[in-house]
């Protein structure tokens, strides 16, 4: 347990939607908020939605967590897809709010099992398309 | 497991200049009081005090050297014969508990009028505290004060995560200390944790130097009178006071420097050097005894010793200091060597997330400056962006207001470290429950 972690407790459904899209593949990216002390599912992507989409999704002025399922073609020509985790907290929004994803953040990451590269941005440029892929190569 | 949700936890955050206390979930610390204290040896002293200004007073029973301690900017600000000003803590740590007890006494009888029996106590602890010193604040805290529950909370962990970085390099530079703390997923990386003495004190003290060379000497407040003779027109009338001490002349001076040093200094761009700087504008400050100086070069020369500590060996007066200040790395060798010293996999994310609290380095200009030498030697991938919070509050406080939202937090409750887990497991437990 990291120090000053919040102890924040973390809903079934969230593992649970976070399983779907690492083995049936069925959503293309979560969102989830801290709500009572709890995190829990804000909103799902459907495989169509895209990373313009996911972006659109995130708040501008609220902190949020959110997994992206990232697919690509490498330089090999070969297909694959990433799980990247994302830590949203912009710079705009509340200091209480930073607060208390930055400190609940360690204990949420471990319940999700399967993540491959892990993001935190405070800024739209900070988690432009640029970068998530250079991060998943 | 410690659930009082009803009660506000108190949160301390006693730096090495200036100790920060108030109550958790409020955006600013109530009480900000000098973390120095006044003490008069008993046997000197044998008029008792005025009544009227016992306020700050502490009763110091305990103490093995009969002394009296005065603790809070008022008590301090009243000149006695024969007080010294001490201070707890050397290099970050803490030497004198007694004076800590004191200074922990103050805060919650006199500024925030609590009863430590009832309000659990989360206390910032620099990154470096040995285990010795983390189970004396628990034993203090639980025998003496017989708090229901206690945290310690790591400065730098508090700062990256008021600003919504669970992982982050931290730069607390404050009064006595400058600290580059590397910090993922909430750990501080010990290992890779650099600290240098060149804080806001030393800072200040080269600004005393440099003005006296020039033959400014700044009079403490206590050593004259202003009278006003004519409406505008002002008399000072010079004070003797024989029995004041040195340390408390220099405080008092330190005071009105600081002040100085805050209104007028701001990091220069580039590498100070004597030649370029020699015609800059000066700036005018006027000090409390009524004379106006001029600040010119010193603006900029004071703040580039935080980026070149040898600088100091160039102001009379220093030399004691010089020796140190030769070996001594200015920040931004320090922040390269602190990332290096991390995993490789998280320099890239460090580099991009400098974070900056404390009240030196609220520096004008002092972000940019470092932005920009961090840009000239970090290596090319990297992309550097040093933080700091827009608002000054945030940023003096930082460490504070961290600690002050998360005790805050209904689902900290369960982290305390409670009275009753203290009783069945000692002091020693305190390692397990603030790791």
């Amino acid at each position: 347990m990291a120090n000053a972690a919040s102890g924040m407790s973390v809903v079934d459904e969230c593992k649970l939607k976070f399983l779907e899209l690492k083995s049936k593949r069925n959503y293309r990216f979560i969102v989830f908020k801290i709500e009572d002390q709890e995190v829990v599912v804000e909103k799902l992507g459907s495989p169509a939605e895209n990373y313009d989409d996911f972006v659109n999704s995130l708040p501008a002025d609220e902190c949020r967590y959110a997994v992206f399922d990232f697919d690509f073609i490498t330089t090999e020509n070969c297909q694959k897809s990433k799980i990247f985790f994302i830590a949203w907290s912009p710079d705009t929004s509340k200091v209480r709010m930073k607060m208390v994803y930055a400190s609940s953040k360690d204990r949420f990451k471990r319940e999700l099992d399967g993540i491959q590269v892990e993001l935190q941005a405070t800024d739209p440029s900070e988690m432009s398309f640029d970068i998530i892929k250079s991060r998943a190569i | 497991m410690y659930g009082g949700d009803e009660v506000s936890a108190i949160v301390i955050d006693l730096g090495s200049h200036t100790c920060k206390a108030g109550y958790a979930g409020e955006d600013a610390p109530k009480a900000v009081f000098p973390s120095a204290v006044g003490s008069v040896d008993q046997m000197e002293v044998d008029n008792p005090d005025n009544p009227e200004d016992n306020s700050g007073f502490a009763p110091d029973s305990k103490s093995k050297g009969k002394r009296k301690l005065y603790v809070g900017s008022q008590a301090l600000g009243f000149r006695r014969d024969h007080m010294e000003v001490i201070s707890p803590i050397k290099d970050g740590m803490v030497v004198d508990w007694d004076i800590v007890e004191n200074i922990w006494d103050h805060a919650f009888r006199e500024c925030l009028l609590i009863d430590p029996k009832e309000h659990p106590m989360l206390l910032a602890e620099p990154c470096s505290n040995t285990q010795q010193q983390r189970e004396k604040s628990a034993e203090i805290m639980f025998e003496k004060y017989q708090v229901p529950a206690l945290f310690l909370a790591k400065n730098a962990v508090l700062t990256s995560f008021a600003s919504g970085r669970a992982t982050s390099l931290v730069v607390d530079s404050g009064g006595g200390l400058t600290t580059v703390a590397p910090v993922h997923d909430g750990y501080v990386l010990q290992k890779a944790v650099a600290t240098s003495p060149i804080g806001g004190e030393i800072l200040t003290d080269c600004l005393i130097k440099s003005l006296e060379q020039k033959g400014i000497t700044i009079k403490p407040r206590y050593s004259f009178k202003r009278k006003e003779i004519r409406p505008g027109e002002f008399q000072i009338v010079d004070l003797d006071f024989p029995d004041t001490t040195d340390s408390y002349k220099l405080y008092c001076q330190r005071a009105i420097a600081s002040d100085i040093k805050e209104c007028v200094s701001r990091a220069p761009d580039t590498p100070y050097d004597d030649s370029s700087y020699s015609n800059i504008p000066t700036t005018s400050y006027e000090l409390p005894d009524g004379q106006t100086i001029e600040v010119g070069a010193d603006r900029f020369k004071i703040p580039d010793i935080i980026f070149n500590p040898s600088l100091v060996q160039t102001i009379p007066g220093m030399e004691s200091f010089a020796e140190t200040a030769a070996s001594l790395r200015g920040l931004p060798q320090m922040v390269i060597e602190s990332i290096n010293k991390c995993d490789v996999d998280i320099r890239r994310e460090l580099f991009s997330s400098i974070l900056l609290a404390g009240g030196t380095a609220s520096m004008q200009q002092l972000k940019e400056r470092l932005e920009k030498d961090l840009l000239e030697e970090s290596p090319q991938a990297a992309r550097v962006k040093v933080l700091a919070s827009g608002n000054a509050t945030e940023r003096r406080f930082s460490v504070w207001i961290g600690g002050s939202i998360l005790a805050s937090l209904g689902s900290f409750q369960q982290m305390w470290f409670s009275k009753s887990e203290y009783e069945e497991h000692g002091a020693s437990y305190v390692q397990r429950k603030c790791p």
